[in-house]
């Protein structure tokens, strides 16, 4: 129960009210409520999902002056539609000596981690979130991975080379980016003090402020391996077209390769939401309007709270086509470069980092302390606490993680291919000359 | 590292700089094609300006100005009857051979006199085999053949890209698909 005061003034209320008294009341608040709220939920992401699809060949369109699909329905509105009936109907193909257990599950798995992850996400204030888990950020990126698990079966059970190299590189990739991306929470979560989406997004609210300002290093990592987990260009090595043709998905076909597209756009869904729960507030809209509505219309305020949220992760997701669109692949070193000697290093240098600001800012001012623990969450009140953790943040943390980062990458080798060929054309000038002076 | 690195390039790979600079480039080009109107831009316009491609069956594209595609035989406008003299020099000229002229000496009338004339009777252009070289338009003394703008010459079958005399002079009904 996330607050029975809040469910009662709220559609959960009405329903109660609607109802036979026959049916208890905990039937009413525990299951037939919360399956309303799943099934809305469901309906309202899946049809983004299509939608996804559609406005990721728009983006594509646009970055690259043409139009895009026009043709089905208004400005092809309708375009999702014809494609999901055009998969059902296309013909199932199971390739021969497939292992047809595992290849029919995989795409089912991927699919399931994406969907059950939506049910943790807090959709918006008051009655909007269907559950509020006390564990839900560990619960999500548990179930990420288990998505990834799925493209690993898909690729080991299509016995193809193609699916079974997109495999592997998938899972070099989950192992190298889900470490910085849990690392990357754990700055936000020094400030909530709890990992439930509800409470960290009430934290920020509380303290009228988004964690993005408290940890922009943390939000820049956790984006870039968001990324990455989600497959999504410039990470997109385990599907790259001109390398491996299909991917994982090389053999997959109808329905079930609809399957693993529809999981990968639930997943990109799933990052944007934690992304905006974590980093960008979750549904909090703030100002002036925001308090009086929540002390006064409060289904109103909810209704809002939902559509802030959606906002946010729209125009995540956005982001996530544009970065598409716009950067080329990463070759495979280099991805497990940016991984294992940026990123992760990065991350534990900002939870560091962010430690010693916090133990400066809670002890130094004698008397008056800086930063608050009001018991549920850590706050910064007032203009000149929140500046010093701003400061902090934007000055201090990049600049001696950026120290940090060159220092142990001093010796690695350069992305630039003709500066590694210049390096090593200039030791071999200075091989020469050694030898010439002996 | 082989050069060294001035504070000026550690800050712009501080920042990543080269990242957004890319990143304008392709909201430029996105937002130039959400915000101009269609239609704006003519031929080899800068991309910048709003959408490149043209939505065929419902925009015609304009063709460069000396484009050539389907042939056409043209009548003297007075009169209405073919300028064709059944010279025979267009299919003489036509380095694809796929010019068919056919004619007969017939007696015609003429300023009340009875005159023998060369009177075209079948003429075949075979658009499959054409590399539209306008060698024909030039070789003919009257004007008489000639490569128009018209493009769409996909047919159905083999025999659907033979013009016979009909299509030539009058132009091929192509289905237009507005929807």
């Amino acid at each position: 129960m996330t607050n029975l005061l809040m469910q009662i003034a709220g559609p959960a209320g009405w329903l109660r009210s609607v109802l036979p008294q026959s049916i208890s009341d905990s039937v009413v608040y525990d299951v037939i409520w919360p399956l309303i709220q799943i099934a809305v939920a469901l309906f309202i992401v899946m049809t983004l999902v299509a939608y996804l699809t559609l406005a990721e060949r728009k983006i594509s369109a646009w970055i690259q002056s043409r139009m895009g699909p026009m043709r089905v329905g208004p400005w092809g509105l309708l375009q999702p539609a014809a494609d999901g009936l055009k998969l059902l109907i296309k013909e199932d193909i199971i390739p021969l000596l497939a292992d047809k257990a595992v290849f029919t599950i995989a795409p089912i798995v991927s699919m399931v981690a994406a969907i059950t992850v939506l049910v943790i996400i807090p959709y918006g204030a008051g009655w909007a979130p269907i559950t509020d888990v006390n564990i839900a950020l560990l619960f999500i990126l548990a179930f990420s991975s288990v998505g990834t698990l799925g493209i690993i079966l898909g690729g080991w059970a299509s016995n193809s080379k193609y699916p079974l190299l997109g495999a592997l590189r998938s899972s070099a990739q989950m192992i190298s980016y889900e470490v910085a991306m849990g690392l990357a929470l754990i700055g936000p979560l020094m400030w909530s003090k709890t990992l439930s989406m509800v409470g960290i997004v009430n934290a920020q609210n509380g303290d009228h402020i988004w964690y993005v300002f408290y940890q922009p290093l943390g939000f820049l990592i956790y984006f870039v391996c968001a990324l990455a987990e989600t497959n999504r260009a410039p990470f997109d090595l385990p599907e790259a077209e001109s390398e491996l043709t299909g991917g994982f998905h090389t053999e997959y076909s109808g329905f079930r390769f609809s399957l693993y597209f529809i999981a990968e756009y639930a997943a990109m869904f799933t990052v944007s939401a934690i992304a905006v729960t974590v980093f960008l507030g979750g549904w909090d809209f703030g100002g002036l309007i925001g308090h009086f509505l929540a002390n006064t219309h409060q289904n109103v305020y909810t209704v809002i709270s939902i559509i802030v949220f959606f906002g946010k992760v729209l125009l995540l997701l956005w982001a996530f086509m544009w970065f598409r669109w716009t950067f080329p692949r990463y070759r495979y070193d280099q991805l497990m470069d940016v991984g294992w000697k940026w990123l992760i290093p990065a991350s534990l240098a900002n939870i560091v980092l962010t430690g010693v600001w916090f133990v400066i800012g809670i002890s130094i001012p004698d008397g008056k302390p800086f930063l608050k623990n009001y018991g549920t969450y850590i706050a910064a009140p007032g203009f000149p606490a929140k500046a010093y953790v701003i400061g902090s943040a934007f000055l201090v943390t990049i600049t001696l993680t950026a120290i940090l980062l060159s220092s142990i990458n001093k010796h690695s080798r350069d992305f630039n291919l003709r500066t590694q060929r210049q390096l090593q054309l200039q030791k071999r000038a200075e091989r020469l000359a050694e030898a010439g002076n002996m | 590292m082989s050069e060294k690195q001035g504070l000026k390039d550690f800050i712009s790979r501080l920042l990543l700089l080269d990242l957004v600079k890319g990143l304008i480039v392709t909201l430029k080009y996105h937002n130039a094609a959400l915000v101009q109107k269609r239609g704006a831009t003519g031929q080899g316009d800068d991309p910048l300006k709003g959408i490149y491609t043209k939505q065929y069956p419902k925009e015609r594209p304009i063709v460069a100005e000396r484009f050539r595609g389907a042939p056409r035989l043209n009548n003297d406008p007075e009169t209405g009857e073919t300028l064709c003299i059944a010279c025979n020099l267009c299919a003489l000229a036509c380095p694809e051979d796929c010019i068919n002229v056919g004619s007969e000496n017939r007696e015609v009338m003429e300023g009340g006199k009875l005159k023998k004339k060369k009177v075209l009777t079948v003429y075949t252009f075979d658009t499959s085999r054409c590399m539209f070289c306008n060698l024909c338009s030039e070789a003919c003394p009257t004007d008489c053949v000639e490569l128009t703008q018209n493009f769409e010459l996909a047919s159905y079958t083999r025999i659907g890209a033979m013009w016979d005399r009909e299509d030539l002079e009058g132009g091929r009904a192509i289905k237009q698909y507005t929807s």
